[in-house]
């Protein structure tokens, strides 16, 4: 069963104005895909429909082989909590700490304070920021605040993280270490879907491209590359 | 104690000046509220005095007997728009006379009681009946002269009336604002933090995780804040209590005759400040904090 199916959707903004638009792609448990395309492609809607951020006006989106779109607005924060988001801007808070903002996702979850301090140092070793637990988002370099929204992501052992940009903003030097952090997690058995337009990360990488263009889907190939 | 409560407490400690900025305008709106209230009440208790204290005083004739003052009374006493009346003799006339002046013996000395007219005191249960019984009484036989101060009241009634139907419209009007000033108070909070909400919604916060500290500081901000006003109007009343403007007590709106003490009104209007802040902390955050639970 795939994990993640987009069926026939369609996405509109404005009226007569379609962002996605008849967006069919099946993404199987474990995989690693690309989702690459100019700005202003749609890959961002596909990250927002997936979260629910957005509901499609045509179409239907499976995650686990059920719907998305007829769950009630109760049962969003669940489907939230399986699918951990990472985005190009790190939507840190400066005024936690690296624990403190892993911890974050474990507390809107009602976690006991033991599961958190549990957790967190885990995650944090994993993304290899166990000696920048205590340190706050302004003392860290781009790549390593990018890893404290990975590890953010995985707080709640996610079935798939969704990246949007993630080396977007940080230095050329750091996007390396980011990619071998998600690549790490995907070893683990994540599902990473991961929207980009940098060409060269994804002929690096050889993953599956999903290629967008004006909301529709050009192409779909393992071990793709991408001409932007 | 509710997790979301010690987040709210939390929040408050992190934010102290947004938090006594909040409370402080709050105050000051309930302040105003309760201050505007206490103006209409003020104006129509003393409305309602001054119509209790309005009179038509009929003096009779010398020649007009007591017998016949009497009968004219029994008469006046069936009138339904009659309230009380009060009959003051020749010799009555002298008793009043003699203690307002009695520091004037030369005075005294030249006047005895046949000079003065006897009075009849008709009081009207509704100020507006007082002319049309003047009228009436002008032309009844063995009457002198009919006195009543129908421009003095006729003039407050007027204004009593606009405070009345302005101060209402401006409480109402204040309840608006207080409403809007509130949102906006509480929304500067909010927006302070709106992209931790952003985030945590994000992460998989369920809207009442987001909602209910939110909704518990603007309860806390509207019942602390319209405390803190309601003891001033308390204040204010036991002020109005100890000079003794108004002994009957104060009057209940348009109706007549109905006094309550001050220290009821007191209840009432504490009362109507703590609804007021509990209704606008309530809806203020929760129309605040709306455009976050979108995510």
């Amino acid at each position: 069963m795939p994990q993640i199916e987009f069926i026939n959707v369609s996405k509109e903004y404005d009226p007569g104005k379609k962002v996605l638009d008849d967006v069919t792609f099946k993404v199987e448990p474990g995989e690693f895909m690309f989702v690459v395309g100019p700005s202003g492609a749609g890959k961002s809607t596909i990250i927002k429909l997936l979260t629910k951020e957005e509901t499609p006006e045509v179409g239907d989106i499976l995650f686990n082989g059920e719907s998305i779109l007829n769950i009630l607005k109760e049962s969003v924060p669940d489907l939230r909590r399986k699918i951990g988001v990472v985005f190009q801007d790190f939507r840190l808070l400066d005024s936690k700490t690296v624990f403190d903002n892993v911890a974050v996702a474990l507390e809107v979850a009602d976690s006991s304070l033991e599961e958190i301090r549990s957790i967190v140092p885990n995650v944090l070793n994993m993304v290899g920021l166990t000696e920048k637990m205590f340190k706050y988002p302004k003392q860290l370099s781009g790549g390593e605040k990018q890893k404290v929204a990975i590890a953010r992501a995985l707080a709640h052992e996610p079935d798939v993280i969704l990246a949007d940009e993630p080396t977007g903003m940080i230095d050329p030097d750091s996007v390396d270490d980011v990619l071998e952090v998600l690549e790490k997690i995907n070893s683990l058995g994540t599902t990473i879907l991961m929207a980009t337009h940098d060409q060269e990360i994804v002929n690096a990488m050889k993953k599956r491209v999903l290629r967008i263009e004006r909301g529709q889907v050009i192409s779909d190939k393992k071990g793709g590359k991408y001409r932007a | 104690m509710p997790k979301s409560w010690s987040i709210f407490m939390s929040n408050v400690k992190k934010e102290k000046l947004l938090s006594v900025s909040n409370i402080l305008i709050m105050t000051i709106t309930f302040v105003l509220l309760g201050l505007l209230i206490n103006i209409v009440v003020f104006s129509q208790t003393a409305l309602r005095y001054l119509e209790d204290q309005a009179q038509v005083t009929v003096f009779f004739k010398d020649d007009f007997t007591e017998d016949k003052i009497s009968a004219m009374k029994d008469g006046l006493s069936k009138d339904k728009r009659v309230s009380a009346l009060v009959y003051v003799s020749k010799e009555d006339a002298l008793r009043i006379f003699r203690e307002i002046n009695k520091d004037e013996p030369v005075l005294l000395e030249s006047v005895s009681a046949s000079i003065l007219p006897a009075s009849l005191e008709v009081r009207a249960g509704n100020i507006s009946n007082l002319k049309p019984l003047a009228e009436e009484l002008k032309v009844v036989d063995g009457v002198e002269e009919v006195r009543y101060f129908e421009d003095v009241v006729s003039r407050f009634k007027f204004w009593s009336t606009i405070v009345y139907i302005v101060g209402t419209l401006l409480v109402l009007i204040f309840l608006v604002v207080s409403y809007s000033v509130v949102i906006a108070a509480l929304r500067t909070t909010i927006n302070s933090k709106g992209v931790e909400f952003e985030i945590m919604k994000i992460v998989g916060a369920s809207d009442d995780y987001v909602k209910l500290p939110l909704i518990h500081q603007g309860v806390f901000f509207g019942l602390f804040s319209s405390f803190i006003a309601s003891v001033i109007m308390i204040l204010l009343g036991v002020g109005v209590t100890l000079a003794n403007i108004f002994p009957k007590g104060l009057g209940l709106g348009f109706l007549p005759g109905i006094f309550m003490p001050p220290w009821i009104f007191s209840i009432i209007l504490t009362f109507i400040l703590l609804l007021s802040g509990f209704l606008l902390g309530y809806l203020g955050s929760s129309a605040a904090i709306k455009k976050y639970l979108n995510y």
